[in-house]
């Protein structure tokens, strides 16, 4: 069985004067799954989604949405639906002006849902855009996305400016509409603990190039943190990869790349450690660190410090 | 082609900047010249009034056309449309909007004319050298100036869009020097007087003629311009 990728892209490279913004990235996105597109400010994260909808070019490779090409293809376009984080709107249009407009072009748009949203995010759609906060104009980008209910949705650091309601409310909308309308999500963020639970997939992004490209449950699966006596850490530790150490008095907690087996795991309770989850954020951070670290020489670190 | 029209319905969400401010500033004009040609009778004024009014709004569309694309332009690409498909459906919109207008400023010249320039014998849509023509040369001719002007906005525009600052810096340093060019040759080759006796012997059908020339060659560099341009 073959299933057509919502997204996908092959060698997709693209170099801004000096900066590579993407470097040879290979991705496969099926339909109507949860991704979350992570990584650091000025990773390539909005440069990826702008070749993705056709709206900037990539220098060299390919990059495909359901089969298609999106560049000046209507019929491709018509299924994406992209609010950059800094989207810019007709100067004089306000928030219901521009809902008027997406109704038009979205052809599964949700009026009942923008209402809603925008009932939810108290947005005053009188407005004119250009007088809205920070907060107020995210908004306007998430109803946009979300009332699209576009077969492939991209969000650009959505919750910029948004309070920590008005983000959860984004949150909670976006999951009980997906669940019902199920379409390819693609939410990209620096927040990650904020977005974690929602995600199915990640994919991090940072320099251009892609670190992790894994099934959230995998991910969450792949390290854990030992917790006890620092001696007894350490003990059991021994041979795995760390990502991460702390340390207080006697007591430590490391983190570990590492799938334990069932055996593994009683070994670490007769040993009185405490085994737990690491955050997708620890993850994410430490995979995205150990990369700088490997590319600055380790003389130089020492000088930093 | 629905998504086309769909542009142009875009465009006219907000009908007061493709409508409400040309007729506006149409009336305006009008309503100005009318007094000061009033004035002027009362005064004593003999002749026949001229008034340049008429063009007004034909300025507007110049910065309707640099407005319907940097603004409207990065928004169509978040509503998912082409390039392209904004482009025709931009492009149409205005052609129908200049279309309507010209055929007003036809019939408007012909009342014009019934009541004798106003009742002041002024001239403001029948402009003589306009007037003389037939129907078609008269609609064409505003026409093709008021496309010709808004794809100049339009066209500085995409300019713009594609290559930023650096576009419009080389754009007008480029037009400032042939421009420069062209004027110290006349100046030095003395071909000022031919060149005056050349211009004051183009008729309203060449004016059209050529500005049309001039407007699709300014919509086909455009459309390749901005083909390539990036929100």
């Amino acid at each position: 069985m073959t299933i057509t990728p919502a997204i996908a892209t092959r060698a997709l490279s693209k170099t801004y004067k000096d900066v590579r913004a993407l470097d040879n990235v290979n991705l496969e996105l099926l339909p109507n799954r949860m991704y979350g597109l992570l990584g650091r400010n000025g990773a390539g994260k909005t440069t990826l989604m702008s070749i993705l909808t056709g709206q900037n070019f990539a220098d060299s490779g390919e990059a495909e949405i359901f089969g298609h090409n999106p560049f000046e293809h209507d019929a491709t376009l018509s299924r994406i639906c992209f609010i950059r984080e800094s989207q810019k709107y007709p100067d004089d249009f306000r928030a219901h002006q521009a809902f008027k407009a997406a109704a038009l072009f979205f052809e599964n748009w949700n009026e009942e849902l923008a209402q809603d949203l925008i009932a939810a995010f108290n947005l005053p759609v009188k407005r004119r855009i250009k007088k809205l906060s920070r907060g107020q104009l995210s908004a306007v980008g998430v109803i946009i996305g979300m009332a699209s209910r576009a077969e492939v949705t991209f969000f650009d650091e959505p919750y910029l400016g948004l309070d920590a309601v008005a983000r959860q409310i984004f949150y909670d909308r976006l999951v009980e509409d997906f669940a019902e309308y199920p379409r390819t999500i693609v939410l990209s963020s620096h927040l990650i603990d904020e977005v974690a639970n929602l995600l199915e997939h990640v994919i991090v992004i940072d320099q251009g190039r892609i670190v992790v490209d894994d099934d959230a449950e995998e991910l969450r699966g792949s390290a854990v943190t030992v917790t006890g006596s620092a001696e007894r850490v350490e003990e059991f530790i021994s041979g795995y990869p760390v990502i991460h150490r702390d340390a207080l008095g006697s007591l430590a907690s490391t983190s570990i790349r590492a799938r334990l087996s069932s055996s593994e795991r009683d070994k670490a309770l007769a040993l009185g450690l405490e085994l737990s989850p690491v955050s997708l954020q620890q993850l994410v951070v430490r995979s995205t660190l150990s990369r700088v670290e490997t590319l600055v020489p380790a003389g130089e670190q020492e000088a930093r410090k | 082609m629905n998504r086309i029209i769909k542009v142009a319905r875009m465009q006219l969400i907000n009908k007061w900047t493709f409508i409400g401010i040309p007729l506006l500033i149409l009336v305006a004009s009008f309503a100005f010249t009318l007094a000061i040609w009033l004035l002027v009778r009362r005064a004593g004024g003999d002749g026949v009034l001229y008034g340049g009014g008429a063009q007004a709004p034909m300025w507007y569309f110049l910065a309707l056309g640099i407005q319907a694309l940097t603004l409207t332009f990065p928004f169509s690409m978040a509503m998912s449309v082409s390039r392209r498909t904004f482009y025709l459906g931009t492009l149409g919109l205005f052609a129908l909007c200049a279309l309507a207008l010209s055929v007003f400023y036809y019939l408007m010249g012909l009342v014009e004319v019934a009541t004798g320039g106003w009742w002041v014998d002024g001239q403001f849509f029948a402009l003589q050298w306009i007037a003389d023509n037939n129907w078609f040369v008269q609609i064409m001719f505003y026409f093709v100036l008021m496309v010709l002007l808004f794809m100049v906005g339009f066209l500085i525009a995409t300019i713009y869009m594609r290559w930023r600052s650096t576009g419009m810096l080389v754009f007008f340093i480029g037009l400032g020097l042939v421009l420069l060019g062209i004027i110290a040759l006349f100046t030095f080759g003395n071909f000022w007087p031919t060149f005056w006796s050349w211009a004051l012997s183009w008729t309203a059908a060449g004016v059209t003629l050529w500005g049309a020339v001039a407007a699709v060659a300014m919509a086909g560099s455009s459309y390749l311009t901005l083909r390539r341009a990036t929100a």
